[in-house]
């Protein structure tokens, strides 16, 4: 039995499918059977960010109403063979799903993957609903700003109240990635520090990604970032899943500009 | 078993079986519930317990006036004459007096009931982070011990504390709020809205005196000593 894990943000732009995409890759590169899932239908992006948008055949909505097998729907990434994808319908709607229909989908594909993630359309609908519903844990994932953190708040609220793991008692574990970290903001004061941010929401910190401009190449290209060993955030998206893999991983600062040299760093330990 | 109406209250009854007394109280009790049923001779234990049993009210052994013996109670005559208007009046004002005793009543049982509905209502207790978009209502006094995040809201009818950040909204109309520092909350007290840059200690109780709302503080802020 594998674990589900939905990406959920609340607000939209902040993240999600490229964290699904890097996650799932990292975690496919440390040797976990990993499926992707869309769950943004009507939007799916995830398939271009993986660079597999031109093997979409069938997509999950047509799984669930076994128009096709599971099988012929999943399309094995061409970077990793641990990697696995399950594309969204563009044709269809958010309507299509009922909870009947996506706990079979997540039950399915849990029973033969390591680590099932769900990407989360944005905002806080049926789409969103569906995808929490079923999920053993969450990856929250906010910008350092305040309209990203207050929608992830009432995300987390929702999840709290209508995942099914809280309707049986039991806890959803939660995960907070904090992206497109900007060092220098930081330093000046501009940006929220994550420690205010772990302070408002509460929960558990899965990592800290600096913004990068390489993300946005890695995206149009269709190779994750998490594949250049020498973009920042793909080696905090690489640490992340190590994380989520199971190995210890120490934090690293991505909130200080690494311009500051050796006083600022002997400044650093004194504080 | 003999049975004969007496007044319209009073039932009298001579038992002759026991068994058929009891078969006729079982079919017929409800009809006897506001009567007095007068039993001619002695009553055994076993109809006694049945008629205690039963709520119904009876006597035994007392011989019920009748023929020359019966009487009307007169009540004693008062011979001396009052003025008819006065009575009137007397009658009138006593009336009314009546009525007054019957508001007053009336208004302090309905004072108790409220005193009492307060006394019993129990102080909630939250240890629970007030996400964006929760909102609690709470028909009483709430002690909230975690942050109230942007986007939530807490409304009490009684007394509040918070002792954690506050940055949602409150809608308190108690006889007292206790709020720390909280710059970015949106405090209603009463219906009128607190200016939160007033709210400058640690801790700072808001009450309304007089029609005014009066804020003191409770813990002041801490001198921050450079380091």
């Amino acid at each position: 039995m594998g674990t589900v894990i939905a990406v959920i943000s609340g607000k939209g732009g902040v993240g999600k499918t490229t964290t699904t995409a890097n996650l799932g890759l990292g975690l496919a590169l440390n040797g976990k059977k990993c499926a992707i899932v869309d769950f943004d239908i009507g939007q799916r992006n995830l398939d271009m960010i993986i660079g597999l948008e031109n093997r979409v055949v069938y997509d999950m909505v047509q799984v669930m109403d076994e128009e096709c097998t599971m099988s012929q729907a999943i399309i094995k990434s061409k970077v990793n063979e641990n990697l696995h994808f399950l594309a969204a319908s563009q044709t269809k709607d958010k309507s299509v799903l009922c909870s009947q229909k996506v706990e079979k989908l997540v039950s399915d594909l849990k029973a033969e993957y390591d680590f099932v993630i769900l990407d989360s359309p944005a905002g806080i609908e049926s789409g969103f609903e569906h995808t929490i519903e079923f999920a053993d844990e969450a990856i929250i994932v906010v910008n350092p700003e305040v309209s990203s953190i207050r929608d992830a708040d009432r995300a987390i609220g929702i999840l709290d109240a209508k995942s099914q793991k809280v309707k049986q008692g039991h806890d959803v574990k939660k995960y907070l990635i904090i992206n497109r970290i900007n060092p220098a903001m930081v330093e000046s004061g501009e940006m929220l520090k994550s420690d205010d941010i772990l302070d408002i929401l509460n929960i558990k910190l899965l990592g800290k990604i600096p913004e990068d401009k390489n993300i946005i190449d890695a995206s149009n290209q269709g190779k994750p970032v998490i594949l250049n060993e020498k973009s920042p955030a793909g080696q905090a998206y690489m640490r992340i899943a190590k994380r989520l893999a199971g190995q210890s991983v120490p934090f690293e600062d991505v909130e200080s500009t690494q311009a500051g040299g050796v006083f600022k760093k002997l400044a650093g330990i004194f504080k | 078993m003999k049975q004969r109406q007496f007044s319209i209250k009073v039932i009298e009854v001579e038992i002759d079986n026991e068994d058929e007394f009891i078969e006729f109280f079982d079919a017929h009790a409800p009809l006897f519930q506001n009567h007095l049923i007068s039993i001619k001779g002695d009553v055994s234990e076993k109809l006694k317990y049945y008629l205690d049993n039963m709520e119904l009210n009876y006597i035994d052994n007392t011989p019920l006036p009748s023929g020359k013996n019966l009487k009307t109670i007169n009540l004693e005559e008062d011979n001396t004459k009052i003025d008819k208007k006065e009575l009137e009046a007397l009658q009138e004002k006593l009336k009314s007096q009546a009525v007054d005793c019957r508001i007053k009543l009336q208004e302090a049982q309905s004072r108790i009931n409220e005193l009492e509905k307060k006394a019993n209502r129990e102080l909630v207790v939250i240890d629970e982070m007030i996400r964006s978009g929760q909102e609690v209502d709470i028909d009483g006094d709430l002690l909230l011990l975690n942050r109230v995040n942007s986007g939530g809201i807490i409304k009490t009818t009684g007394s509040l504390i918070i002792t954690e950040l506050v940055e949602g909204g409150i809608r308190c109309n108690g006889a007292f709020m206790m709020l720390r520092v909280s710059p970015k909350a949106n405090v209603v007290f009463h219906g009128v809205e607190v200016d939160n840059s007033l709210l400058q200690d640690k801790l700072n109780q808001i009450e309304l005196k007089d029609n005014k709302i009066v804020i003191t503080p409770v813990i002041k802020k801490e001198k921050n000593w450079v380091q």
